[in-house]
């Protein structure tokens, strides 16, 4: 059960004109299991989550999804316009059916019940992206895709919602597909780690990614700065810590 | 085009049989589809594109002139010729850019008035293009704008979720599962048959105003999609029959005159939720 395979993609390639943006990526989707795809800008982690998707369809190579793969999805930006009146409720009803116990279920699950009756043009980023997290668990979903699921969010806020990512993955035992920009937040949820720059640096567990030449050579500078704003956020917050996080999910 | 002179009851009583029941007529059935299209054009920043499509227009009409056929026929060619574009350049992610539209806008118009003006003389009405003639519908344009009309409720009907899903997140509703691309298509389609019943009533000038206007007052109210179509509908009516008035009493032309009624409720609307709700943005 817990290592089915959900989704095989082999040889991905994908260009815009003459750029190429994704050479030959390959790698699987499992059951339960959380992949972090990682990488600079432009690397093309949004282009291969549209994918896996299926947002972009003329791309190269092979995806063998699972029959009647259910997805939820959470785009890196969605902008609700404010002439459209909409409340969360009916944003988490926007493409299917739910009860309202089923909808009462997902929000309390990403711990926003309380937004329910909001319109959508009034939360906070963090909250709409909670929202939008709560929505992708609604009909009971194979695989979540989440991407940047915590730009715009503060950094306590994203470290509790790695850790919701991981509670949910526990009880919808599906497979969750994740962007992020810093893999040190995410690595104590994470299964398997893509680290992308238009080819796959490296692959595998986030220890090994982490310690790996490709790796350093792309994020060296970048992990001592996370490192640096993790030690910041320690000194304010006693109650809720990544690394608490982590050891509570072990 | 009116009598200025106030008509006795009973000589208005044979019009009321005749062409001002058919202008209601008309101006019903187009507030009917006005209200729902005009909410998903806003939603999804196509209004300047049913503007652009009343600009190119006037080259419809000047090809159906040129070509014997009836006007209408010209506007449904030349804006799905249009939209027929456009849908193959704008891409997943890409809103219509401004320019593009800008540019179809004003060159349909110039070149419209000047396919016109080639024409014999006395063929055309411009002004009644331009602005609309509503109270000159005759039984052959009702019947146009009315089956026109269920079609495009059947379709909204049929599509609503989806249409709401795109308007919301083309992403999100291509991911799970809705053929965005076909929607777009259709909704494309949907505002050129819109645009080509509207130029009668509204004149192709102000089409945009009766989608975009009654829209914003609902806004101010709505707590959801649908009660914001609800809603616009009511305020369509209202700026209706306010229009219609004004037109056959004070003899102003009846599209502009709907306009600045929609228009006019909209700042009283304004102003009344200032008095109740002193801290409205």
């Amino acid at each position: 059960m817990a290592t089915e395979t959900l989704l095989r993609a082999r040889d991905i390639s994908y260009s815009q004109g003459k750029r190429l943006i994704l050479d030959r990526i390959s790698f699987d989707l499992r059951r339960a299991q959380i992949t972090t795809i990682i990488g600079p800008n432009g690397a093309g982690k949004s282009t291969l989550t549209n994918i896996v998707n299926g947002l972009i369809s003329d791309y190269s190579g092979a995806i063998e999804r699972s029959a009647e793969l259910r997805i939820g999805y959470l785009p890196q930006k969605v902008y609700v316009n404010r002439l459209m009146p909409l409340s969360v409720e009916r944003l988490l009803r926007l493409t299917r059916i739910s009860s309202d116990a089923e909808i009462e279920r997902a929000l309390a699950q990403s711990e926003v019940a309380y937004l329910r009756q909001r319109q959508v043009h009034s939360l906070s980023e963090g909250e709409l992206k909670r929202v939008l997290l709560a929505r992708t668990t609604l009909g009971n979903p194979d695989l979540i895709v989440l991407d940047e699921p915590t730009a715009g969010v503060d950094v306590s806020g994203e470290v509790r919602m790695y850790q919701l990512i991981g509670e949910l993955r526990d009880q919808l035992q599906c497979a969750v597909l994740l962007v992020s920009h810093d893999l040190h937040l995410v690595m104590s949820q994470t299964d398997q780690v893509l680290c992308l720059n238009q080819h796959l640096c490296c692959s595998g567990l986030p220890e090994s990614v982490s310690q790996h030449p490709e790796y350093l050579a792309l994020f060296g500078q970048q992990v001592s700065d996370s490192i640096a704003v993790y030690a910041h956020h320690h000194d304010h917050e006693h109650d809720v810590s990544g690394e608490t996080g982590a050891h509570h999910h072990d | 085009m009116m009598s200025r002179a106030k008509p006795g009851r009973i000589i208005m009583t044979e019009w009321l049989d005749d062409f001002l029941w058919r202008a209601v007529i008309a101006g019903l059935i187009m507030v009917a589809i006005a209200a729902p299209m005009g909410c998903l054009m806003v939603w999804q920043r196509l209004a300047f594109l049913s503007d652009t499509l009343g600009h190119a227009a006037v080259m419809g009409v000047g090809l159906g002139l040129l070509l014997q056929v009836k006007p209408i026929f010209g506007v449904l060619a030349v804006a799905l010729v249009i939209v027929f574009s456009l849908s193959r350049v704008n891409s997943l992610n890409n809103a219509l850019s401004e320019t593009t539209l800008a540019i179809i806008s004003h060159t349909g118009l110039a070149g419209g008035i000047i396919l016109v003006g080639l024409l014999p003389a006395p063929t055309i009405n411009l002004e009644a293009i331009l602005f609309g003639d509503l109270l000159a519908t005759t039984s052959g344009d009702l019947l146009s704008l009315l089956l026109t009309t269920i079609l495009l409720l059947l379709l909204l009907w049929r599509h609503w979720r989806a249409f709401v899903a795109v308007s919301v997140s083309r992403e999100i509703a291509q991911a799970e599962g809705i053929e965005v691309r076909k929607i777009q298509f259709l909704m494309y389609v949907m505002i050129a048959l819109l645009v080509a019943v509207m130029m009668k009533v509204m004149g192709v000038l102000l089409i945009a105003a009766m989608l975009v206007i009654p829209t914003t007052s609902a806004r101010l109210f709505s707590r959801s999609p649908e009660q914001m179509v609800y809603i616009s509908g009511l305020y369509g009516l209202a700026a209706l029959g306010a229009g219609i008035t004004s037109s056959f009493h004070v003899d102003w032309q009846t599209g502009p005159a709907i306009v600045i009624s929609a228009t006019a409720l909209l700042l009283l609307t304004l102003a009344v939720m200032r008095l109740v709700k002193p801290d409205l943005d």
